[in-house]
């Protein structure tokens, strides 16, 4: 199967985008790597203190301007981008499988969700309207306006290059403030490409920029006194002691969504076949990279034959899986993202084994599609015997590992889904009503799953979380995500 | 190879769609009587293109199954749209038959198995099967 062509040609510098111009950073400029090829791709800034201030000021200076926009011109601007983006939809894609490595489905599949965020910002005309009361007291009548706050911060991860930053900046820029977005330094050209559609869809300057780099940029965002709230998607450590406290200690309002460890209860009475499918995408889709890849398999019940035949079909399954480079139509698994990230997930291998969990099949050993170097590639493992309260069982890895864990009820299911810190998108997997309303009921878990793989939640609803999973209170997306970006201003009128 | 992602095998759909399509072109001009029925048949293989592209397209997302949701093996479909240079037209329609009998067959499998994916992908492969499978009677008709 042939190769599709690659949108980045030779070695492309990604610039800022501040205040409607293509600026160039001062800051030091590191290599963006494409982890399939092992290639050099485009080389990213880290850029300045200097540089995000002058991000926040350019959109603060838009702001009074933007919030008089009326919400449907500031629609029709979004209604236009919809438009660009499905017009550059294979490129987009491209862009991201280049960048990241996921396969061409997983990047055309993060291209839809990104657009249907914008999709349902359009709607922000209805979707920011307040509410009235008459005569609340003798000739007095109260109402709620929905208000924009200013300039927000969007600080994208490595994971989802195009999409994640697309779960905040539309309804941020709908209800009618700016944003800064930083894209994960790892994979700057999805944000770039976007950025650029932005402009062709006639954001005036200032109301969207991106400030690519690291902690700098960072630091910048929690530390400047015009940001008014901060949305993360990252790793727990950062999430939680960066994030979620800084933002508290400066008074801006946080969306931190973190790591996880999403548990499978696969119950005796599922559908085998379609089970097992689910599974293949959600345990080594993304490569496992996902925060809602799943994790820990637990299988319910004392019948040894339907264990016994569950396992070896998900093994044979997962044995026939085709790793490669995600531009390669053929290819279901692509590479980590990075070396490290590989060697993180080998740690973790060693560390099974070395626990006394059984090596059902070794992603070491990979068998690669076509001719590109092994490093950044792991191919899809499998674990049994695995402990719940081992660190295979219990910590968040980011890679295609699969840990099978036996338990012989529900409820046990249930406890050891619960026992982990993170709660981001557990599932069951059924035939039975009463046991998908049971788990659903007393599971600890953001988003919840029957028969699902992958719990992502429409662009229509908010992206949950719980435990260690998710710091804040409103969520990206939908609804939530209007309520977050904008305050309730309460007005209560008499006249006399 | 067997096709297994969604991607690969909506590339599959889009080669068969323009091999057949070559295929009519090609008895077009070879037998000018018929020539508008052959035309309008090429034409629209395009546009069954653009109806699958576009259910794909549209539903295409990271949560389902598009890079498991196949078993497709290429072989069992493939089309004999060699040029028919010098024969009766009843040999040509022998060979068309062939081809959409090919091609109903290919759409009823992957609708099949694309019921994994969101509805709108197995809709239009079973729209362009049974719409394919009408073809036959016109193709009957011209023998």
């Amino acid at each position: 199967m042939a190769v599709l062509e690659e949108p980045i040609k030779g070695i492309k510098n990604v610039k800022n985008y501040i205040n409607g111009e293509w600026v160039e950073s001062k800051g030091e400029i590191v290599d963006v790597v494409n982890p399939a090829t092992y290639q050099t791709i485009g080389r990213v800034p880290i850029s300045t203190k200097e540089e995000i201030n002058a991000a926040v000021e350019a959109a603060k200076a838009a702001f009074p301007d933007w919030r008089r926009t009326t919400p449907l011109a500031r629609s029709r601007i979004l209604f236009r981008l919809k438009n660009l983006l499905e017009e550059n939809f294979e490129e987009v894609s491209r862009i991201q499988t280049q960048e990241h490595g996921k396969c061409i489905d997983e990047s055309r599949g993060e291209s839809r969700r990104g657009i249907e965020n914008v999709e349902v910002a359009c709607g922000i005309p209805t979707l920011m309207q307040g509410y009235y009361s008459e005569d609340i007291a003798h000739g007095i009548d109260e109402w709620v306006i929905p208000t924009p706050l200013g300039v927000f911060g969007i600080i994208g991860p490595f994971n989802f290059p195009w999409m994640i930053p697309l779960w905040s900046a539309p309804y941020a820029l709908a209800t009618g403030n700016c944003v800064v977005i930083k894209p994960s330094s790892e994979v700057p050209f999805s944000q770039m490409k976007l950025a650029e559609l932005a402009e062709e869809a006639g954001f005036p300057p200032g109301v969207w920029n991106v400030v690519n780099g690291g902690r700098t940029v960072v630091n910048g965002m929690l530390d400047h006194p015009d940001i008014v709230g901060i949305t993360f998607v990252g790793s727990t450590p950062t999430g939680r002691d960066v994030i979620y406290k800084r933002c508290g200690e400066t008074g801006k309002r946080v969306i931190a969504q973190c790591g996880a460890k999403n548990f499978m209860t696969v119950m005796p009475d599922c559908d085998v076949e379609r089970t097992v499918t689910a599974m293949m995408t959600s345990f080594f889709g993304n490569t496992g990279q996902r925060c809602l890849s799943a994790a820990n398999a637990v299988i319910v019940g004392d019948d040894d034959a339907f264990y016994r035949d569950f396992v070896d079909k998900i093994v044979a399954r997962t044995s026939n899986i085709k790793v490669g480079y995600g531009l390669d139509e053929s290819v279901q698994v692509g590479p980590l993202r990075d070396k490290a990230k590989k060697e993180k997930v080998l740690r973790y291998i060693e560390t099974g084994i070395k626990e006394g969990a059984k090596l059902l099949l070794d992603g070491r050993k990979v068998k690669i599609n076509g001719d590109y170097p092994d490093t950044c590639f792991l191919g899809p493992t499998i674990f049994e015997d695995v402990r719940p309260d081992s660190r295979v069982g219990s910590e968040e890895i980011f890679g295609p590992v699969m840990s099978i864990m036996r338990v012989k009820t529900l409820e046990e299911a249930i406890e050891i889904s619960n026992a982990n810190s993170f709660g981001n998108g557990h599932s069951i997997f059924t035939s039975s009503g009463k046991s998908a309303r049971e788990y659903q009921y007393n599971i600890l878990s953001g988003n919840v799953g029957i028969n699902i793989g992958i719990v992502a939640p429409m662009a229509f609803f908010p992206f949950s979380g719980m435990k260690e999973s998710f710091y804040g209170v409103l969520h990206t997306q939908g609804r939530e995500a209007v309520r977050f970006f904008t305050e309730s201003k309460v007005i209560i009128q008499r006249w006399f | 190879m067997e096709l297994n992602t969604a991607s690969s095998v909506i590339s599959f759909a889009r080669e068969l769609e323009e091999e057949s399509a070559r295929f009519y072109e090609s008895l077009s001009s070879q037998y000018p009587g018929d020539e508008e029925t052959f035309l309008d048949f090429a034409k629209e293989n395009r546009k069954f293109i653009k109806q699958f592209e576009n259910a794909y397209y549209s539903v295409i997302s990271d949560a389902i199954e598009g890079c498991f949701a196949f078993a497709i093996n290429p072989d069992t479909y493939k089309l004999n749209n060699k040029p028919v240079a010098g024969a009766d037209i009843s040999e040509a329609i022998r060979r068309a038959l062939e081809i959409e009998d090919s091609l109903v067959r290919f759409y009823n499998d992957a609708a099949e198995q694309s019921k994994s994916l969101l509805a709108d992908v197995p809709r239009a492969f079973t729209l362009i099967a049974k719409k394919r499978s009408g073809r036959k009677q016109t193709l009957e008709s011209i023998r």
